[in-house]
């Protein structure tokens, strides 16, 4: 193993510090035209009459495009095609476009929206998912305001709690997150040589942005050619379609380039948000600190688009016992449209909502049974041969007990401190957190593909879909390519993220790229190497059995001295040789009925430790450090495994401590606080490389484990400090200063 | 018309008076390396140095920088002979999606030049100021303190 454990250099960092890198705000095209959108400040209306005369006088204005002139159609979303790119007689958030201005400049674009005038018909509007399920609440969609309801049932548990010795039952809430990715979206779309109209833009996942894009104008896909540009974070936040059928619509009709860049505060208004879920958590054990039964219904807000509604419900059901071993197991999950803001994916999918529930639990049980946080979750932790709620058995790489164990050895280090006699005001506390994160999709077939070439001229190419959104996919995968191939990372090419050169690779997200695509490029490799065996045979006049390929080189089984390396074959034979790769993870449906199967092929471990100083006087929180311990099968990269989890880390004090977005009121970082380099706490991260069988060199995946565990294990802290517990995030100002007075009075 | 310094050298623009410095150096000088995040002056990705200081280039109006000293990202290093700062950033992992990154290191280049060997503490008041959704910051303040060593 030469390139795998490495940290290579990081393929995107040079460009990045140069300032080189082209962001999509960054494209300049010639003599562009510009985007903006009109929105409904309406919750819940009927579109009476827009009128556009007005606007169109302004100096400098092109067109004005409404749901009327879109040729395909008028319906996006990931799973339900339920969102309007433009609204044709309904809008159901404050937000909802309503029509798109293209002009000469920015400033004639604004000043024309400005003179639109909408006329609704205002309709009652739902502002929570309760009110959204009640008998006769107005229908937001034609289905009904019910997006999904999901059940897992495991054992009997009825039994299960009549087995139980101490039972703990609690609701807790969680609201609205924003992404905060730190570039604003925007980009450029125009049509090329060959009649293909071009989109360039950040965005998670190419192939699905060609497939809306493509259906919403009515074109064949391949006449559609999505490019991503340098993404400027992204979180879940660009799985969904962003400006793109905007700026498809535009150049399309007017067959002149298009650029747009949202404002800030369009970015807050108008993008996904993580979805608020109120959790109704009940859980058993017995004396010996065994779980014997979890009971749990989720009621979340989807908003008023599906988005990832259905994936957050389920994930959410299927990670509700946290890693743990729990005979008896029910969850009921829901989602409800409303009239807010429509939420979506943002980094874990429910698990880091869930993970607050389950782990403040756990130490609530251990609380009520005086042992040690550590020891019921040592106790219950799933290992190999456990069976998960959903009935699956694990087969391998199941580290979460090495991960308490390593977080055990920190916390025998961390000494007891007195109260500070200058500073009387000031509570310490410790907390545990500790998660599970399944990779990939859930139940369903996630594939990817990967095709690896060597032309005639010597190269080596690799070309995947995959959407590098910052976190450094780019690098993982070409590593795990030359590790395969024996080849030197700098002699292969890498060619990526763009509908017209590669093939679908499914979307940047579920934690899925190094453990798919990896796999998938493993794939491609694999068949390379057999064509080229194929090929050097008659070029060597060798029997094939006798070839094999190692280091890069066709070796003789027998003959030592041969070694002709890979790119000579392709050279001396004149031809491409090309291997194609596939892999889907082995994965079942969930029973419609029950929730079994077996969701994911492989899970991610985490534990963290945080530790927390409360004032008691303001209620301010901060976090002094936390270890953060992840299995994370193989680092192929350490230095960007660290990377993820340091940043998760401080998501997830944002997702502790401040984070929550206020529909109508947040507009811009002022009253929107993500963490600061004052706001972070000391991160020492920790990895325990419980090996995958299945994954690429061993490796399972990372990017929202690192977040998850983190918010739940400062909660506990804050918990231990001030011998009262917080139920709602953020654990803000006020919430930890109620929960001090609480405190103060059943002393 | 506006004359001033451009990383080292002097130029000389036709601008209209209310454009701010970000879209004078990303829209008429081509130099897009200075990012936009929230165009008013909360997230520090449009940070330059003006005479030396830090600044949010998208709160600055053009007739501000008359006669003055602007350095952007473009002007820190090049592809042949990397800044300090840049091939620390890089050896430290201190880039993720890299939108603040431009900023960060206009930022920290800031400090280093009034205060070659900050603590901690003097470079996370310096980055204060800089938003970063990705990194959590450990790396990118480990990459400035290694420069300052």
């Amino acid at each position: 193993m030469k390139k795998i454990g490495v940290n290579v250099l990081k393929l995107d960092a040079l460009d990045k510090v140069l300032g080189a890198s082209r962001y999509g705000g960054d494209y300049c095209i010639p003599n562009p035209l510009y985007l903006k959108v009109v929105r409904s400040d309406k919750p819940h209306a009927k579109i009476v009459k827009v009128e556009l005369e007005e606007a169109l006088q302004v100096k400098g204005v092109e067109r004005i495009f409404t749901a009327k002139d879109i040729p395909g159609r008028n319906r996006i979303g990931i799973i339900q095609k339920d969102q309007p790119v433009l609204a044709l007689d309904r809008v159901r958030y404050v937000g909802d476009p309503i029509a798109l201005v293209a002009g000469e400049t920015v400033e004639a674009t604004e000043e024309a929206s400005q003179k639109i005038k909408v006329t609704y018909e205002e309709l009652p509007s739902i502002k929570t998912p309760e009110e959204a399920l009640q008998p006769f609440a107005p229908p937001i969609h034609e289905k009904g305001n019910l997006l999904v309801e999901f059940n897992l049932v495991k054992g009997d548990i009825q039994v299960g709690f009549k087995e139980a010795e101490v039972i703990i039952e609690n609701t807790y809430t969680t609201t609205w997150v924003d992404h905060a990715y730190l570039e604003p979206d925007g980009g450029v779309a125009y049509w090329d040589e060959e009649e293909r109209l071009v989109i360039i833009c950040p965005t998670q996942n190419v192939h699905y942005d060609q497939r809306e894009v493509a259906s919403f104008l009515n074109l064949p896909f391949e006449r559609v050619r999505i490019i991503q540009s340098t993404t400027g974070g992204a979180f879940g936040g660009r799985l969904d379609i962003t400006i793109q059928c905007f700026l498809a619509l535009a150049a399309f009709h007017l067959k002149r380039p298009v650029k747009m860049v949202y404002t800030r505060e369009e970015v807050f208004q108008v993008i996904s948000k993580r979805h608020p879920l109120k959790i109704h958590y009940r859980s058993g054990a017995r004396k010996d600190g065994r779980l014997t039964a979890v009971e749990v219904d989720i009621l979340g807000d989807t908003g008023a688009y599906a988005s990832y509604g259905t994936t957050v419900a389920i994930r959410a059901a299927v990670h509700a016992t946290g890693p743990y071993q729990v005979p008896h197991v029910k969850v009921r999950s829901r989602m409800a449209y409303t009239n807010n803001p429509w939420s979506g994916a943002m980094r874990g999918f429910g698990v880091p909502q869930i993970a607050f529930a389950h782990e403040s639990q756990m130490d609530l049980l251990a609380q009520a049974l005086k042992m040690d946080p550590l020891e019921i979750r040592k106790i219950n932790a799933l290992q190999i041969g456990s069976e998960t709620a959903t009935g699956q058995v694990l087969r391998a790489s199941v580290g979460i007990r090495k991960t308490l164990e390593r977080i055990e050895e920190w916390r025998r280090k961390i000494l007891p401190s007195p109260l500070d006699s200058k500073r009387p005001f000031i509570r310490r506390g410790i907390g545990i957190g500790s998660m599970w994160y399944g990779i990939g999709n859930t139940g369903m077939a996630n594939p990817s593909t990967a095709q690896i070439e060597l032309s005639p001229k010597g190269e080596i190419i690799l070309y995947i879909g995959v959407a590098d959104i910052g976190q450094g996919s780019d690098t993982v995968l070409l590593q795990i390519a030359s590790e395969a191939l024996g080849i030197e990372l700098k002699e292969i090419q890498l060619i990526r993220a763009d509908t017209f050169l590669t093939t679908d690779t499914g979307a940047t997200s579920a934690s899925r790229q190094t453990y798919i695509t990896g796999n998938a490029i493993l794939n491609a490799i694999g068949n390379l190497k057999k064509k080229v065996l194929q090929e050097a045979s008659s070029l060597l006049n060798e029997e094939e059995k006798d070839l094999f390929v190692e280091d890069g080189l066709v070796k003789h089984r027998q003959k030592l001295c041969l070694g002709l390396p890979i790119q000579e074959v392709a050279r001396r034979t004149g031809k491409t040789i090309r291997g194609e790769g596939h892999f889907d993870p082995e994965t079942t449906r969930l029973d419609p009925e029950t929730g079994q199967g077996s969701p994911y092929a492989t899970y991610a471990f985490a534990t963290h430790l945080a530790e927390v100083e409360v004032d008691i006087e303001t209620g301010k929180v901060k976090v002094l450090r936390v270890i953060a311990c992840h299995d994370v099968g193989r680092a192929i990269h350490p230095n960007n495994v660290i990377g993820q989890i340091i940043g998760g880390v401080a998501m997830g004090v944002g997702f502790a401590l401040m984070e929550e977005y206020d529909p109508g009121r947040t507009i811009s970082f002022v009253n929107y606080l993500i963490p600061t380099s004052k706001d972070i706490p000391e991160v020492i991260p920790i990895l325990v490389e419980d090996q995958e069988p299945s994954g690429p060199f061993g490796a399972k995946g990372v990017g929202e484990p690192a977040l998850i565990p983190s918010a739940p294990a400062i909660l506990n802290a804050i918990a231990d400090a001030i011998g009262e517990r917080i139920y709602h995030l953020p654990a803000n100002l006020e919430r930890v200063l109620e929960a001090v007075q609480k405190a103060k009075k059943e002393d | 018309m506006i004359r001033f310094v451009l990383n080292g050298k002097e130029i000389e623009v036709e601008v209209p008076p209310h454009w701010t410095l970000l879209r004078l150096l990303r829209e008429k000088l081509g130099l897009t390396g200075t990012k936009e995040g929230c165009g008013i002056g909360e997230c520090g990705a449009c940070t330059v140095l003006l005479d030396g200081l830090a600044v949010n280039s998208c709160l600055i109006l053009v007739p501000k920088v008359e006669g003055r000293r602007v350095e952007t990202v473009e002007g820190l290093g090049s592809r042949e002979s990397l800044h300090p700062l840049q091939r620390s950033f890089i050896e430290h992992g201190a880039v993720q999606c890299g939108f603040c990154t431009p900023g960060m290191l206009m930022s920290a280049k800031a400090l280093l030049e009034k205060n070659p060997k900050p603590t901690r503490e003097e470079i996370k008041e310096a980055i204060s100021g800089n938003l970063c959704r990705c990194t959590g910051y450990q790396q990118i303040m480990e990459a400035i303190e290694a420069v300052g060593k």
